[in-house]
């Protein structure tokens, strides 16, 4: 038979090295991805090096400054306890971005030891989780998370617990879905003619095809994850004062509103442009990858 | 006085707009077509039929465009019509049948509807006439009860039923030029057959000018006046249909007749020639002559220049260098059938390797209503495979024969463990399989008995390598010893025609017949002593298929495997199994050897699938024996014999009330029939000469 | 369509119950309690202590969620030895009053109380007043002989008098604190339970929740209802506009206000609009505040950007959905078939592309009523508009739990049931769900 002639023997390494490249090229080709994942990077930046950044911690009260708009000192202006505003958003910055991917990642785990059986075994296994997820999305995702955080208190790990728990029925139902239709691929067959034990076809087999569908998922989780954490925050509900929090400063700022709306404005556009970046690269990939199929 | 074409093409050529610039689907394509005239165009999958069929009503989306050429129909240069003369060629006077009838009908609106607005946008017509028309026009396509279809819904047809009532909407505004885009490539062969018959006597009744695109040559050689060959984006070859078929003049049309396996030669009386390599995308087509790459009587001159389409006598256009040599010296000729030298002699005392004894396999009908959901109606099932026992020896091959429905893959399905049996016996290596999923299984038995899969998307697992996927096998099973397993993965890889380069390839970097052939490496990796063949070449193009299957044939003689093919086609059964069974909803119709099974007496159902097999011989004039109805539901299936309900040949109650006898024609032959055997030895396929 | 129908129904049970008993249980082991909530503060321990005895917080969890569900009265009854009753009392036409009696051997109905250490029973008049006759007689005695006597008091509880022994009872009137003695040790507030049609009483505004849910129920329908009604036909005709123009500059901009008006979250909409129109152009109010709350379409200009708010992210999220679903159709092969027909292009849209692409997005929003629900918690915390979100989250904060069950089972009601409506819809434009 003809093989073709320009065909070169790669290695493992060069393989996944491949891979990697075609996965950035994806995000590449897209302009939207491109403006998402810059917007993005430059809070991810901005929340790594914030202490360079500011002059300010951002629990410092200035007396003096209480309430007042930008100023050579405050570039921001000062809230209603006379701390800067530009300490407050980037150290906020922190605060969101490492619990919207973390929340996400342990929705994720929970989706997944519900989703793969379900999708997997079908029958009862299939009809249990399902009823299970029906409820807790039934429920309206804000009540759930009021009634959660309420009861078991504003704590970083407990907005984490909430929105896991708020964001896992999706993940489930998601990964049920492609497991169900993955399930009837041959390959899967031919992995039971080998005698490979369910648990083996459902992680190894399974799992690794839904990863493109799910990656965007993910992305677009954390975006939500983002946009309740700012939500929780405004409701009173998210984490307990004074740490840096985009959606308690809108709630604390709120009141002040008429007198001084940089707080305000400050955190609402922090909290807008990243939840919109993250979107607009979740959503940019996702045209994407299905123009790629 | 010389007639003027309806529809002209002169040097077509089409590009499409992708990210990575312009790429030319379409080169330098011209034809005619003259009122009346059926123009087959023929050609592998992604070679540019379907564009060209596109591009004449002025359909290539927004990404593709005429680059070059002219499409002149009626005189008028089609390129040169605003949207709205264009729309009002549309329907009226160009119409189009296509591949997919059920998606190519509205879901949500009622078929009267649908026909109606077909007339209604080129006619001011009162409504009773529109209704009239329609009705007429699903007459005209033997719609039992047109009224009552006119109120229905798409789905609630079958797909038979689909594309009649496709073709009623097509032939609405009685066009001058009909499009049929692959109109039966979706169907079983026994509805193709039945909507080949409606096509040509359409055409005989309307004289409408048609342009038939299908990949069969067979379909082809049955509609087609005049054949049109595409590979790659260019049209290689045109002749009157006749011509084309006994003295082609382009290597590309005869390898595409020299790999097809012919259902008439018996078995081992012909070789498959494949035509080696694939067809190129369109990005990366080669200098010279398209085919130079694959043509086997390629000069050092045809990778240099382009030749051109030349008419070499008349009426009959070649696109190759040596075009004038064939007519000479002919690249083939239809051989006469040889006399058969096989013989199918059974091992005398040697116990079968799988014996299957009154397998059932049913599935349950999800509940749809509220009394059944709560237990008030008992559980329906559809009975996929109800009640068939056969069995196969060491070293041959069982071939599987039916239409699509007929339980074919369940009974497969069965036998290897996915699916558990409802009931019966099972038995492979002497060991009891009746009641174990494969997870139960032992893993001799697992070993023994492997898979090769339909689909060739679907056979790899695209998160890994071809290599890891074969080194799986052989280390579930220990085949080998563990720093054995690279060596081994690749002496299957080239046992299957590849070679250790594709060890770290992923599978989409391979083409649908190099899938395949991984799946065969990964099922033959544990040394099976049986592997079940489900449709292993029907998802690929005709060139492809001959290789796999000869491939196949050949690890079956080296490895003494003992297979089961499954499949459609009768003529891949015919040139690769020993014996065969015939299914018909789920039970088996006939069992025997395969020249008895192809010969008669044949069971009524055997020889209605032999009839309506398309051949690519347009001298063969093919009677067929019309199968009347749908094919019924295995929920419910007909009480007696399955097949009274579409049998032509039914001698009365007895068929309706009892299940048919098994006749024994000969040791290995069964029909299973209330015909006697004379009546029996008196069917067969009706296939004359013509003069 | 009868297996979803039922399915959803069935789902619907199971998720209310699951949800209720979740609720009682983390209200139950959430930090904080209601009787400091209720008395501030400064409360003692002992007042505290009253306090949950009297609203009988003190009793076992799952009691009190049986009561809650099945009610509390076959409970006390059973103690008491006499049927109770619960009667409706007029006063006026809007303020109602329920009250629980016993019904005595001769019919009437009575309630009991200590009165200078004796036991009375008052007996109730047919003009609602009451008649007090001493009821020494009716005193039990346990095995150690303590005498004791289970009745029902004047605030609708069942009640458990010692002799001799009386307890103390703080209770919180509008005069401040009363120190009662000689009042009941023990109490069973009576409800008839949710089953039975009574949600019971607000721990906070000592008012029956359904109807502090109902007055705010409306206010918040209007609300949902104004941005439905702006949203869905702007949602489904930009959607359709974006779709049918794929990759034309009109739908890159509709699809890009698309997803920044999805993605915001409601607060920052909402401060977005107050910003620009209350504070910046100054021609609407920025917050409302309403003379009563059962008259807020009396100031129609107060509704403009809790409205607007509420609408924009639910207009965003409908436009994408439809454009979706709308760029899916037109790249269908019946869409090719139409055109191929010689359909003019509208002829196309009207009859082929706009039927199809309307079942996701009519299903979509059915769905999404969850997320309008919490969008409205959002929306009307950001203006201080009196709905049942704000509610809602004040009895969260408040640990109000019989508020916090009923207003979430009526939501759970509420998203179920249109998810129901959305099936059958969908079914009515799908033949194919129709005739399955």
């Amino acid at each position: 038979m003809a093989v073709e002639s320009t065909f070169i023997r790669i290695t493992p390494a060069q393989l996944r090295w491949r891979r990697f490249k075609e996965g950035v090229g994806l995000i590449f080709s897209s302009p939207t991805a491109v403006l998402g994942l810059a917007i993005v990077l430059i809070w991810v930046f901005i929340a790594i090096f914030a202490p360079y950044l500011t002059q300010y911690t951002p629990y410092e009260q200035d007396y003096k400054n209480v309430n007042k708009g930008p100023s050579p000192q405050h570039i921001l202006g000062t809230d209603h306890l006379g701390r800067d505003v530009w300490a407050r958003v980037a150290f906020g910055a922190r605060t969101i971005l490492l619990l919207a991917p973390i929340s996400v990642g342990v929705a994720f785990l929970l989706g997944m030891i519900l989703g793969l059986p379900a999708g997997y075994f079908g029958g009862w296994v299939d009809e249990v989780v399902m009823r299970i997820l029906d409820s807790i999305m039934a429920f309206p995702t804000i009540l759930l998370y009021m009634i959660i955080i309420s009861a078991v208190g504003a704590s970083p790990v407990n907005v984490v617990i909430a929105i896991a728990i708020g964001g896992a029925p999706g993940i489930a139902r998601l990964i049920r879905a492609l497991t169900l239709d993955i399930r009837t691929r041959e390959y899967i067959a031919a992995a039971r003619l080998r005698g490979d034990r369910p648990v083996h076809i459902m992680f190894r087999e399974i799992l690794p095809n839904c990863r493109g569908p799910l990656i965007v998922d993910l992305l677009l989780r954390i975006g939500y994850a983002a946009f309740y954490i700012g939500t929780l925050g405004f409701l009173g509900l998210g984490l307990p004062p004074p740490t840096p929090d985009w959606g308690g400063m809108v709630q604390e700022g709120h009141k002040f509103m008429t007198t001084n709306v940089w707080p305000v404005l400050s955190a609402t556009v922090a909290i807008v442009t990243l939840v919109v970046g993250l979107n607009l690269f979740a959503d940019g990939l996702r045209e994407e990858t299905m123009r790629y199929q | 006085m010389k007639e003027e074409p309806i529809l002209s093409v002169q040097n077509l050529a089409i590009a499409y707009k992708t990210r990575k610039g312009f790429i030319q689907a379409v080169r330098d394509v011209s034809f005619e077509i003259m009122p009346g005239e059926n123009l087959g165009l023929v050609g592998e999958s992604g070679c540019g039929k379907s564009t060209v069929a596109y591009s004449l009503v002025g359909f290539l989306g927004r990404n593709g465009r005429i680059t070059n050429g002219r499409i002149i129909f009626k005189g008028q240069d089609m390129q040169s019509l605003d949207e709205k003369s264009l729309r009002e060629l549309r329907g009226a006077h160009i119409a189009m049948v296509y591949q997919e009838p059920m998606s190519s009908l509205n879901p949500t609106m009622r078929i009267g509807r649908q026909l109606a607005e077909a007339l209604a946008a080129h006619a001011d017509l009162p409504a009773d006439e529109i209704r009239r028309r329609c009705i007429k026009a699903l007459e005209d396509v033997y719609m039992p009860e047109p009224e009552s279809i006119l109120v229905r819904y798409p789905h609630q047809l079958s797909g038979g039923q689909q594309q009649r009532v496709c073709i009623a909407m097509a032939m609405l505004n009685q066009p001058e030029l009909l499009i049929m885009d692959e109109p039966t490539t979706a169907l079983d062969v026994t509805v193709e057959a039945a909507v080949l018959d409606l096509v040509a006597e359409l055409q005989e009744k309307f004289r409408t000018a048609t342009l038939y695109i299908s990949h069969n040559l067979g379909v082809i050689a049955r509609v087609a006046d005049k054949v049109g060959v595409m590979y790659a984006g260019e049209l290689v070859e045109l002749a009157p249909t006749a011509q084309i078929y006994s003295h082609p003049l382009h290597p590309y049309t005869v390898g595409l007749m020299r790999c097809l396996p012919d259902v008439d030669a018996p078995r081992g009386t012909r070789e498959l020639h494949p035509i080696p390599g694939r067809v190129p995308s369109p990005a990366e087509v080669p200098a010279g002559c398209i085919f130079a790459p694959r043509c086997e009587y390629a000069a050092p001159e045809c990778s240099e220049g382009r030749p051109s389409f030349e008419e070499i006598t008349p009426g009959h256009f070649s696109r190759c260098w040596r075009a004038r040599e064939w007519l000479e010296t002919p690249l083939w000729t239809k051989k006469p059938a040889q006399s058969s030298t096989y013989v199918c002699a059974k091992p005398a005392a040697e116990e079968p390797i799988l014996k299957v004894e009154d397998v059932r396999t049913y599935y349950p009908v999800p509940f749809t209503s509220v009394r059944s959901l709560i237990g008030l109606e008992k559980r329906r099932y559809v009975r996929a495979v109800d009640g068939v026992s056969l069995s196969v020896d060491c070293g041959y091959t069982l071939g599987i024969v039916g239409e699509s429905g007929c339980g074919k893959s369940s009974l497969a399905r069965t036998i290897v463990g996915l699916e558990a049996p409802t009931g019966g016996k099972m038995e492979f290596l002497g060991i009891d399989i009746s009641d174990e999923p494969v997870e139960r299984r032992r893993r001799e038995v697992i070993r023994h008995l492997q898979m090769v899969f339909q689909n060739p998307d679907g056979t790899l697992n695209p998160s890994y390598t071809v290599g890891d996927q074969i080194a799986m096998s052989l280390k579930r099973f220990r085949v080998v010893p563990a720093d054995e397993v690279y060596g081994r993965v690749v002496q299957l890889l080239e046992a299957v025609k590849l070679n250790e380069t594709y060890y770290y390839r992923l599978p989409r970097q391979l083409s649908g017949g190099e899938k395949q052939r991984v799946g065969i490496a990964r099922a033959i990796a544990s040394n099976p002593k049986m592997v079940i063949c489900d449709e292993p070449v029907s998802a690929l193009d005709v060139s492809v298929q001959a290789a796999v299957l000869t491939l196949l044939q050949e690890i079956q003689q080296e490895y003494q495997t003992a297979m089961i093919l499954i499949s459609h086609d009768l003529s891949s059964v015919r040139f690769f199994s020993d014996y065969v069974a015939v299914m018909y909803l789920g039970k088996i119709v006939e069992y025997g050897q395969v020249e008895e099974i192809f010969s008669p007496p044949s069971h009524p159902y055997t020889a209605a699938l032999l009839a309506a097999v398309p051949r690519p011989d347009p001298t063969l004039k093919q009677e067929f024996i019309r199968l009347s109805g749908e094919i019924p539901s295995p929920v419910n299936p007909p009480a007696g014999c399955r097949f009274h309900t579409r049998c032509p040949y039914k001698i009365g109650e007895i068929c309706e009330r009892e299940e048919p006898p098994a006749r024994r024609m000969s040791m290995d032959h069964i029909i299973y029939c209330h015909l006697p055997a004379d009546t029996l030895h008196a069917i067969h396929p009706v296939i004359r000469r013509s003069a | 369509m009868a297996r979803y129908i039922i399915r959803r129904l069935f789902t619907m049970v199971i998720t209310m119950l699951v949800v209720s008993i979740v609720i009682f249980a983390v209200v139950e082991i959430a930090p904080g309690n209601v009787a400091r909530n209720i008395l501030g503060a400064y409360a003692t321990p002992e007042q505290e202590k009253s306090m949950e005895n009297q609203l009988g917080l003190d009793r076992p969890v799952a009691t009190r969620y049986i009561s809650w569900l099945f009610g509390s009265d076959w409970q006390a009854e059973r103690k008491i030895g006499r049927p109770l009753k619960e009667i409706v009392i007029q006063q006026g036409i809007v303020e109602r009053f329920r009250q629980w009696w016993a019904v005595d051997e001769d019919g009437s109905l009575v309630r009991w109380g200590i009165q200078d250490g004796q036991l009375y029973k008052y007996i109730r008049q047919p003009d609602g007043s009451t008649v007090g006759v001493p009821d020494e007689g009716a005193w039990r005695t346990d095995e150690s002989g303590i005498q004791y006597f289970w009745g029902v008091d004047n605030a609708n509880r069942a009640a458990l008098w010692i002799k001799g022994q009386g307890g103390v009872e703080y209770r919180y009137e509008y005069s401040g604190w009363r120190k009662s003695e000689n009042a009941p040790v023990d109490y069973i507030p009576l409800t008839k339970g949710l089953l039975r049609g009574d949600a019971g009483v607000s721990l906070r505004y000592r008012a029956p929740v359904s109807e502090l849910i109902a007055s705010r129920l409306k206010n918040s329908g209007i609300l949902a209802a104004l941005a439905f009604l702006v949203s869905i036909p702007l949602g489904l005709l930009l959607g359709l506009l974006a779709g049918l123009n794929e990759g034309k500059p009109a739908d890159r901009i509709l699809s890009l206000f698309g997803l920044v008006t999805t993605a915001s979250p409601d607060f920052a909409t909402g401060i977005f609009l107050i910003m620009i129109f209350s504070l910046w152009l100054k021609v609407l109010p920025g917050a409302t505040v309403f003379a009563s709350q059962t008259a807020i379409l009396d100031n129609p200009k107060m509704l403009v950007l809790p409205v607007l708010t509420a609408s924009l992210v639910e207009m965003g999220y409908i436009l994408r959905i439809t454009r979706a679903s709308v760029v899916e159709v037109v790249q269908s092969n019946y869409v090719r078939t139409a055109v191929l027909k010689g359909l003019s292009r509208t002829q196309v849209v009207l009859r082929h592309v706009l039927r199809n692409s309307l079942l996701a997005p009519i299903t979509v929003i059915m769905l999404h009523v969850n997320w309008l629900i919490g969008g409205l918690v959002v929306v009307e915390s950001v203006f201080g508009y009196p709905g049942l979100g704000n509610f809602i989250l004040n009895a969260a904060l408040y640990k109000d739990v019989y508020a916090i069950e009923a207003a979430s089972m009526f939501l759970i009601l509420l998203a179920v049931g249109t998810q129901l409506i959305a099936d059958i819809i969908y079914s009515f434009l799908n033949p194919r769900v129709r005739y399955a």
